[in-house]
C-alpha cells in the first residue's frame, strides 16, 4: 500500500465562496458569554438589534437588582398539587448545576439576567406524566425583576409542561430546556402580560439524543416581548417542532427570534411562526434563523412566518435566515409572508349571508385554528381559542370602523 | 311567491386600465319556481351581472335596479342581499383556509335564519344533503373549499343551495369543469332544491350539456352586457346549431371581446 498525500482544505480568506463549508457561519460565531461586558451596548445597527425598539427596553442593558415582584407556582394544569414522584421543583443558587449548563447567553439582555439575580427555579418531570404541569409566573409590579427557570425533562419522559406569564411585570428571563434521551415532551410558554408590562427572554435548548420536541410561544399581551431562543441537539434523529403564535395590538412590539443548530446528524426541525397585527403602530418581528452544520447530514429542516394585519397601520418584520453547511440534506426550506385579509375569502361568507364582522372573525381564527390545536394541550388550546375569540370582539367597534373608513 | 326584477342595469369592474362598463342595460323578471337559461358568448358579462347581482366589492353599479319582492338589492350588502334570499353559486368557490364546512355552514345558517338551527334535526339534514350528492363525510371536517377538487367545490356549493334554501340561485357556470357523472349529481341537487322551495333559478352557461339535466323554462342570449334575445327551450338546441357568431358586433369575434 502506498502513502497518499491528503490535503485538507484550508479556505481561502480572499476568496471565501470558494468554498463555502469552510466559511465561519455568522450566526454561530457570534460571542457566548456569561460577562455582561463581552457583550457591546446594543444598537439598531447590529443584526440583532435592528428591529427593536431599542428605547423601550433600554433598563435591560445593565445589571440590576431584581425587585422579587414575580412569583412562580407549579401546579398540574387543572390546579390539583403536582405528583411529587413525577414531578418537582427546587430553587439552587444560580451558578449550581444545572443551571447555567445548557450554553452561554447569546447577548447583552441574556448575560445581564444571568447577572441580575442569584437564584434558579429549577422544575424537573419524569416518567409518564398523567396531566399537563402548570408553571405560573405572575408578576406583581413594574418594578425589574429577573427569573432564571431550567425545566429538566429526565430521559423517557412523556408528558407537557406549560409556562403561563401573566400580571404586571417587568421582567429579565432565562429559560433553560434540558430534555433527555428518548424523550417525548412538549413546552408551552403563553404570555398573557397585563398592559405596562415588559419581557425580555431568551431560552437555550437541548434537545436529547433520540428525543422530541414540540415547544410552542404564545403570545398576546405585554408592551413590549422580545424573546430570544436558541437551541442545540444532543444527539442524532432529535425531533423539534417550534411553533409561535401572536396577537399585536396597537403600540405593541412583540418580537421572536428563534435559533436552530442541527448539530447532528439526521435531525428535523419545523418551525412555523403566526401572527396577527391590529391596530396603528402594532409591531411583530420574526428571525428565524436555522444553521445547518457540516456534521449534520441528512437534516431536514424548514421554517415558515405568516403574518395577517386586520387593519392599516401595523408593521410586520419577517426575516428567514438559512445556513446551510452540508449539501446531504433532506431539505431546508423557508417561507414568509405579510398579508391583508383576502377580500375574495370575505366576500364568499358574505355572499353566504355572514356579516362582515363575523367573517372576519372567521378569517382569523381560521388563521390559527391548525396551529393553536397543534400545541397538543387541549385545555390551553381551548383558553387561547377564547383569547382571541376576545381580541376579535373588542376590536371589532374602533378598529373596525378605521378599516372602513380606510376604504 | 317571489319575485327578482332586474332592470335597466348598467355596472362597470375596476381593472388595471381604469373603469370598464360591462353591463349595459340588462332587463330580466325572474319569479319563484322559473328556470332561466342565460347563454352568451366569453366576455358578454354573464359573469358581472351575477357577481354585480351578489354584491361583490369589485363590481359598480352605474344605473339600474335589481329588486327581489320589491326591495332593493343593490343597496344592500353582500350578506343582506343572502339574508333577501340571493344565493350565488360561483364558478370558482373561494378557499378559505382553517374554517371547518361544519362552522362555516351552520353560522351561515345561523345569519340566514337569523337564529341557530337546532342541532339535532341540523346534523340529520346535513347528513343527508352530503349523501345525497355522493359527499365523503370528512368533507364536513374539512376546510371550506380548500384542496377540493373541482367536481368537490361545485358540490360543496349546490350543499349550500340546498341548506340555506334561498328564494333565488344564480348558477355560474356550475356545470364548467364536471365530468358527467358529477353533472348529473349536482344538476339533481338542483332539481332537488327547485322542487322543496320553488326555488327561482338563473343558470349561467356557456353549453347545453347541462339543460338535459336542468330543464330550462326559458332560454336568454346575452350579449355585449345585455340581453338580446328570449325564447323557449328550442333556443337552446339552436344555439348549439349556430352559435353565438350572429349575435356579436359586426367583425369581432368570441376570442377578440374576450
Amino acid at each position: 500500500m502506498t502513502e497518499q498525500e491528503v490535503n485538507i482544505p484550508v479556505a481561502d480568506p480572499n476568496d471565501p465562496y470558494a468554498m463555502p463549508a469552510a466559511m465561519p457561519s455568522s450566526a454561530d460565531n457570534e460571542r457566548r458569554s456569561f460577562e455582561v461586558d463581552d457583550f457591546k451596548m446594543p444598537t439598531r445597527k447590529q443584526e440583532d438589534w435592528r428591529y427593536t425598539p431599542l428605547e423601550r427596553i433600554e433598563e435591560f442593558f445593565n445589571v440590576f437588582t431584581p425587585s422579587g415582584e414575580t412569583k412562580v407556582t407549579v401546579s398540574n394544569i387543572d390546579g390539583s398539587p403536582i405528583d411529587g414522584d413525577k414531578v418537582t421543583k427546587s430553587v439552587v443558587d444560580r451558578g449550581e448545576s444545572p443551571s447555567g449548563s445548557i450554553m452561554k447567553p447569546n447577548d447583552r439582555v441574556s448575560a445581564v439576567e444571568w447577572n441580575s439575580g442569584t437564584k434558579t427555579v429549577i422544575v424537573s418531570i419524569s416518567g409518564e406524566l398523567d396531566q399537563p404541569v402548570l408553571v405560573d409566573v405572575e408578576g406583581h409590579g413594574a418594578d425589574l425583576d429577573s427569573l432564571h427557570l431550567v425545566l429538566q425533562v429526565a430521559d423517557r419522559t412523556h408528558g407537557d409542561i406549560v409556562v403561563r406569564h401573566q400580571g404586571l411585570a417587568r421582567l429579565a428571563e432565562g429559560i433553560e430546556i434540558i430534555t433527555g434521551k428518548d424523550s417525548h415532551v412538549s413546552t408551552t410558554f403563553v404570555q398573557e402580560w397585563d398592559k405596562g408590562s415588559k419581557h425580555v427572554g431568551n431560552q437555550r435548548i437541548h434537545v436529547g439524543d433520540n428525543a422530541s420536541l414540540r415547544h410552542a410561544v404564545v403570545t398576546l399581551g405585554g408592551d413590549v416581548v422580545r424573546l430570544r431562543i436558541d437551541q442545540e441537539f444532543g444527539g442524532p434523529q432529535g425531533d423539534l417542532n417550534m411553533l409561535g403564535i401572536y396577537f399585536a395590538e396597537a403600540g405593541q412590539h412583540l418580537e421572536h427570534r428563534t435559533m436552530v443548530v442541527h448539530n447532528y446528524p439526521e435531525c428535523k426541525s419545523r418551525v412555523v411562526y403566526k401572527g396577527a397585527l391590529d391596530g396603528k403602530d402594532a409591531h411583530s418581528t420574526w428571525v428565524g434563523n436555522a444553521l445547518i452544520k457540516p456534521q449534520a447530514p441528512n437534516t431536514d429542516s424548514y421554517e415558515l412566518n405568516r403574518n395577517l394585519v386586520l387593519t392599516p397601520g401595523p408593521v410586520a418584520d419577517s426575516e428567514p435566515n438559512l445556513e446551510i453547511e452540508n449539501g446531504n440534506i433532506i431539505g431546508a426550506g423557508h417561507a414568509s409572508s405579510v398579508g391583508h385579509f383576502d377580500d375574495e375569502e370575505l366576500f364568499y361568507l358574505q355572499s353566504r349571508g355572514i356579516t362582515e364582522s363575523e367573517a372576519r372573525k372567521l378569517v382569523v381564527r381560521g388563521f390559527f385554528a391548525d396551529l393553536i390545536e397543534q400545541t397538543g394541550v387541549p385545555s390551553i388550546a381551548e383558553h387561547l381559542m377564547n383569547v382571541i375569540d376576545r381580541r376579535l370582539a373588542r376590536g371589532e367597534s374602533a378598529d373596525m370602523q378605521a378599516v372602513l373608513e380606510d376604504k | 311567491m317571489s319575485t327578482l326584477e332586474i332592470k335597466d342595469l348598467y355596472a362597470s369592474v375596476e381593472t388595471k386600465e381604469g373603469r370598464k362598463q360591462i353591463l349595459k342595460g340588462a332587463t330580466l323578471t325572474v319569479n319563484s319556481g322559473e328556470t332561466h337559461a342565460i347563454m352568451g358568448p366569453n366576455g358578454s358579462g354573464k359573469s358581472t351581472l351575477a357577481y354585480t347581482l351578489a354584491g361583490h366589492p369589485k363590481y359598480f353599479v352605474d344605473s339600474g335596479e335589481a329588486l327581489l319582492d320589491g326591495k332593493d338589492l343593490l343597496k344592500m350588502t353582500a350578506d343582506e342581499r343572502a339574508k333577501a334570499g340571493l344565493f350565488l353559486a360561483m364558478q370558482y368557490p373561494v378557499e378559505v383556509p382553517g374554517v371547518s364546512m361544519t362552522n362555516f355552514l351552520r353560522t351561515a345558517k345561523t345569519e340566514v335564519d337569523g337564529k341557530a338551527p337546532a342541532i339535532r334535526t341540523w346534523t340529520k339534514e346535513l347528513q343527508d344533503a352530503m349523501k345525497n350528492l355522493r359527499m365523503d363525510k370528512k368533507f364536513a371536517s374539512r376546510s371550506v373549499n380548500e384542496g377540493f377538487s373541482g367536481g368537490e367545490k361545485k358540490r360543496a356549493e349546490v350543499l349550500q343551495l340546498e341548506l340555506l334554501k334561498p328564494k333565488f340561485a344564480i348558477m355560474d357556470e356550475t356545470d364548467s369543469g364536471l365530468d358527467v357523472d358529477a353533472l348529473r349529481i349536482v344538476s339533481e341537487g338542483v332539481n332537488r332544491a327547485k322542487e322543496n322551495t320553488g326555488l327561482g333559478i338563473m343558470l349561467i352557461t356557456h353549453y347545453t350539456r347541462i339543460l338535459k339535466y336542468i330543464k330550462p323554462d326559458i332560454v336568454h342570449v346575452f350579449a355585449g352586457g345585455r340581453f338580446v334575445k328570449t325564447g323557449g327551450p328550442e333556443l337552446a338546441d339552436e344555439l348549439e346549431e349556430t352559435g353565438y357568431d350572429q349575435y356579436l358586433p359586426e367583425g369581432s369575434t368570441e376570442s377578440a371581446l374576450a
